[in-house]
């Protein structure tokens, strides 16, 4: 099975989804917040990676990324950009720090 | 550990194959946090495109056509946007093989692909005739570049944001919406200080229907003016448009909404070539400004009136 993103073998939000699984809601309200929760983080770590490459490196990693090769998006980012895996763990971190919080305040809203 | 595909393809396997934005809203703790991460989402996006906008131009430029095998990526950054319709093919794709178990909107996406242009440009006779076979056939009515040998200047163009118009003397902001929902979402896009082209839908609160709600709520304006010989034939133009519908559609995202022309407009200096109420905009997932994206607009052959405006679902 292909993965998802170049990305998803190291960030784990299941912590999330579990926590929106206990959560009262529908099957389809969950999945579209997981989908929500997908989005934000592909447009944290995208912003984090532009961020680190000048244009034309931009645009290879682009390239990459739309053909959907994980192996040389990894080839090229490990050449480009130091300790880029860390990074991206760190950005998804924050986020997912943020999410929890937003989930917990809803909790404490609605009780 | 637990991957998050894993977990997202656990809480598929009971999907049905369409999310919509407009779903029962029955569970506050859903509503409060899409609402939530939609604006964070929305941030991110504006973010992201602020800052990187040549890089990402190009590669929606160069690799649209490739969208259809780059969903979990390239797409995101083409469609600027979450919407659950993205995701959930790629899910069912991991729990269910077949190929027509796909997301029909992601098939309109690649159909489409195949026939636009690289860049947004008016459409060539060849293309739109491509174009409305494909509408045509995955939305089930007749959508027609020309119509009773009347047709706009293009139709494949950038979409601007316009503002809610005034249906009726009197109307505004704190009378506009039907739920505190609306207000909610589209408050912020204020009213037009002047009225839509045809003046206003009705006389007087009283006599607004739903049909008149929905006439505004779906609007769009589009560049009546160049259209041939518009001046030679201005009253016929005139008839010809007013309220007439036109199915809109967003090629990234395979989202489609059936609007009617309720205004003219952009001017030409604009850089746009047509502009969507704040409820179109929002549905199809596009903006304004440097993010503004573009559309195809056809019209719909609807003789009898049986299609109702509002967002279209593929059959």
């Amino acid at each position: 099975m292909k993965k998802k993103y170049f990305y998803t073998h190291i960030i784990d939000t299941s912590a999330i989804s579990l926590e929106l699984g206990n959560m009262d809601m529908t099957s389809k309200e969950r999945i579209h917040l997981i989908s929500l929760m997908d989005s934000n983080l592909h447009h944290e770590i995208l912003d984090l990676i532009l961020s680190e490459l000048n244009p034309i490196d931009k645009k290879t990693f682009l390239h990459h990324l739309a053909s959907e090769n994980h192996d040389k998006i990894w080839k090229f980012l490990n050449q480009k950009v130091g300790n880029i895996e860390e990074k991206i763990k760190k950005t998804a971190e924050d986020l997912k720090k943020e999410l929890h919080k937003d989930i917990k305040e809803i909790g404490i809203k609605d009780k | 550990m637990i991957l998050a595909g894993a977990v997202q393809a656990k809480n598929t396997k009971n999907a049905t194959t369409r999310i919509s934005l407009d779903l029962p809203m029955t569970q506050s703790h859903y509503k409060n946090l899409r609402d939530r991460w939609r604006a964070r989402q929305q941030n991110l996006q504006r973010k992201l495109w602020s800052k990187h906008k040549e890089s990402l131009d190009w590669v929606s430029n160069n690799y649209r056509q490739l969208v259809a095998g780059s969903l979990g990526s390239l797409m995101l950054l083409t469609g600027q946007t979450a919407s659950p319709s993205i995701f959930l093919p790629q899910a069912k794709a991991q729990s269910e093989s077949a190929v027509q178990k796909i997301d029909k909107e992601i098939f309109l996406i690649s159909d489409l692909a195949s026939v636009l242009p690289k860049n947004v440009r008016s459409l060539n006779t060849d293309e739109e005739l491509g174009v409305s076979e494909i509408l045509t056939r995955v939305f089930g009515f007749k959508t027609t570049p020309e119509l009773d040998n009347k047709r706009l200047n293009r139709n494949y163009g950038f979409i601007g944001a316009e503002q809610h118009l005034a249906r009726y003397p009197g109307d505004t902001l704190s009378t506009h919406f039907d739920s505190e929902d609306d207000a909610k979402f589209y408050w912020q896009s204020g009213m037009a200080p002047g009225l839509g082209a045809w003046g206003y839908f009705v006389s007087s609160s009283n006599s607004l229907s739903q049909l008149d709600k929905d006439r505004e709520k779906y609007y769009i304006a589009v560049q009546t003016f160049l259209s041939k010989d518009f001046n030679k034939r201005f009253s016929e133009y005139r008839d010809f448009y007013k309220y007439r519908k036109m199915l809109v559609v967003n090629p990234n995202n395979g989202r489609a909404i059936v609007a009617d022309i309720a205004d003219a407009g952009p001017g030409e200096s604009t850089g746009k070539h047509l502009g969507g109420s704040p409820e179109v905009m929002y549905y199809l997932e596009r903006f304004d400004g440097s993010l503004k994206g573009p559309v195809i607009y056809f019209f719909v052959d609807d003789p009898n009136d049986n299609i109702p405006l509002g967002p279209a679902i593929p059959k």
